[in-house]
């Protein structure tokens, strides 16, 4: 390009960079006024409410739905708005849309009086519950199941647990199946270094801020690296939008019942019981083989949080025939939700399901 | 030789962000695996348990001697309350069932769309 081409090209680029950098002003004194965006704001009712367990039923979008309904379980470490961020950023609105019947278990904080929850409560009681629900508001016998993360870790419990059960999926998001493999988690947990007991003895529940903290130090220069992409962006309204709703949801963990946390750690993490099928709960043995019922696993290339190698033996060891999983670009939470999970996961998801929901 | 654009130059920062990113989380990463690292946060996750829980029973007897409710007493006053609460919910709605009325809350029946969808390409449009 001629010196003088270069120059004519300036101009324009300066005069982009300086509105930039006005609007990145502008922008960044309305991000520090405006408020919180709303999130998880898709009509819904309350169908059922007991301590840390609530069951929401979202109110239908289309013309008709498909036979099956489908039950979301939310994992307990965090808030089940990630499934409905915004219009358009929203997996129950996409779901809805497309003619699925949509129920989500979400939790709230667990009382003090609730530390004494165990997987037993979850997966013997809680789940089966929801389940008898769903069956009797939708009036249909079968109910897709699909679970993220640590909600995939108590579906797939629930289905082993269950072999009778009327599942007729099974969908997973990211789900630990051999805790060997949790990176850094494995590590910190180590039973020569981690008093489990000491702690919930302790505490009672497990704090949110200790959750938080324990997924923070996972990446810890990606708040900061964040911060640095967010003021780069501000100029950017999508960007800015969607960067709230993720911090917004990423530092709203919840907190865990004592027990739960002393088994998880014990049960799941220690001894490995799911992967080794050794779990028993209620005198059950969680034996993966017993699912039959088609499954899903969807799971991300770049999951800090559950590494693939954590996740990959779900799909080797169920029983079921029919069955696939799908490694995703993207991490553990933006294979979900977000702009990549929207072109991603979402139409995989829904073309897989909707052969399976008639 | 050209000057580099400001496009170049934008994308060489993000560029050295993330990799900045990328080194320290790795950095960080090796040194948390670490035996040492490992046993002293667990003592002092240990410890700040500990002393939470221990902070809380010498404030409760203090607040006893005052004849005050600790705030972990007032926090369990409020959790069973809201359990009491629920379960009056549990035992109205199952009285409206057994007696025929609608929950209020719920959609009316007849708002519900046919279970009859099929997938694109079994006969139905997208």
């Amino acid at each position: 390009m001629t010196a003088t081409g270069e120059i004519e090209l300036l101009g324009p680029r300066i005069q982009a960079e300086v509105e930039r950098a006005i609007q990145r002003n502008i922008k960044g004194l309305e991000y520090f006024t405006s408020p919180a965006p709303v999130l998880g704001a898709t009509p819904k009712d309350v169908l059922h409410k007991r301590g840390t367990l609530n069951l929401y039923h979202y109110r239908p979008l289309a013309d008709e739905v498909y036979r099956v309904p489908l039950l979301m379980v939310m994992a307990t470490t965090n808030r089940g708005y990630i499934f409905d961020l915004a219009p358009g950023q929203s997996l129950v609105e996409f779901l809805l849309k497309h003619g699925y019947d949509v129920y989500l278990i979400d939790w709230s904080p667990p009382r003090p009086d609730e530390s004494r929850l165990r997987l037993e409560d979850y997966t013997l009681a809680f789940i089966p519950d929801c389940v008898r629900r769903v069956k009797e508001d939708s009036g249909e016998e079968q109910v897709t199941i699909l679970g993220y993360c640590m909600g995939g870790v108590l579906s797939v419990i629930y289905a082993a647990l269950h072999p009778d059960t009327p599942l007729k999926n099974l969908v997973c998001f990211t789900t630990p199946i051999d805790w060997n493999h949790m990176g850094l988690f494995t590590k910190w947990a180590h039973r020569d270094f981690f008093d489990v007991d000491r702690l919930v003895d302790a505490l009672g529940n497990v704090p949110s801020e200790l959750i938080f903290t324990s997924f923070e130090m996972l990446r810890p220069a990606t708040r900061s690296a964040g911060q640095i992409k967010l003021w780069e962006n501000m100029w950017n309204d999508e960007f800015v939008k969607s960067h709230r709703m993720f911090e917004r949801w990423s530092t709203d963990t919840l907190p865990l019942a004592g027990e739960y946390f002393r088994q998880t750690i014990k049960e799941l993490m220690w001894q490995n019981g799911l992967f080794k099928s050794e779990l028993t709960l209620g005198g059950r043995r969680a034996d993966l083989g017993n699912i039959r019922a088609p499954v899903l696993h969807a799971v991300a290339e770049h999951d800090h949080i559950v590494p693939y190698d954590a996740a990959k033996p779900l799909v080797e060891r169920v029983g079921s025939i029919d069955k696939q999983e799908l490694v995703l670009k993207g991490g553990h939470v933006s294979v979900v939700a977000g702009g990549n999970a929207v072109k991603r996961l979402w139409p995989k998801l829904d073309a897989w399901l909707g052969e399976r929901s008639i | 030789m050209a000057e580099p654009s400001s496009k170049d130059r934008a994308a060489a920062w993000q560029d050295l962000v993330a990799q900045w990113e990328k080194n320290l989380n790795a950095l960080a990463n090796r040194t948390m695996g670490s035996d040492e690292f490992r046993k002293s946060i667990n003592q002092a996750v240990s410890l700040s348990a500990g002393m939470q829980s221990s902070l809380g029973e010498v404030m409760g007897r203090y607040l006893a001697s005052l004849n005050l409710p600790s705030r972990a007493e007032m926090t369990s006053i409020g959790e069973r309350l809201r359990a009491i609460e629920e379960r009056l919910d549990r035992i109205h709605a199952l009285l409206q069932r057994s007696a025929g009325v609608a929950e209020p809350e719920a959609a009316p029946t007849s708002a519900k769309p046919p279970r009859t969808k099929r997938p694109p390409g079994r006969g139905e449009k997208p």
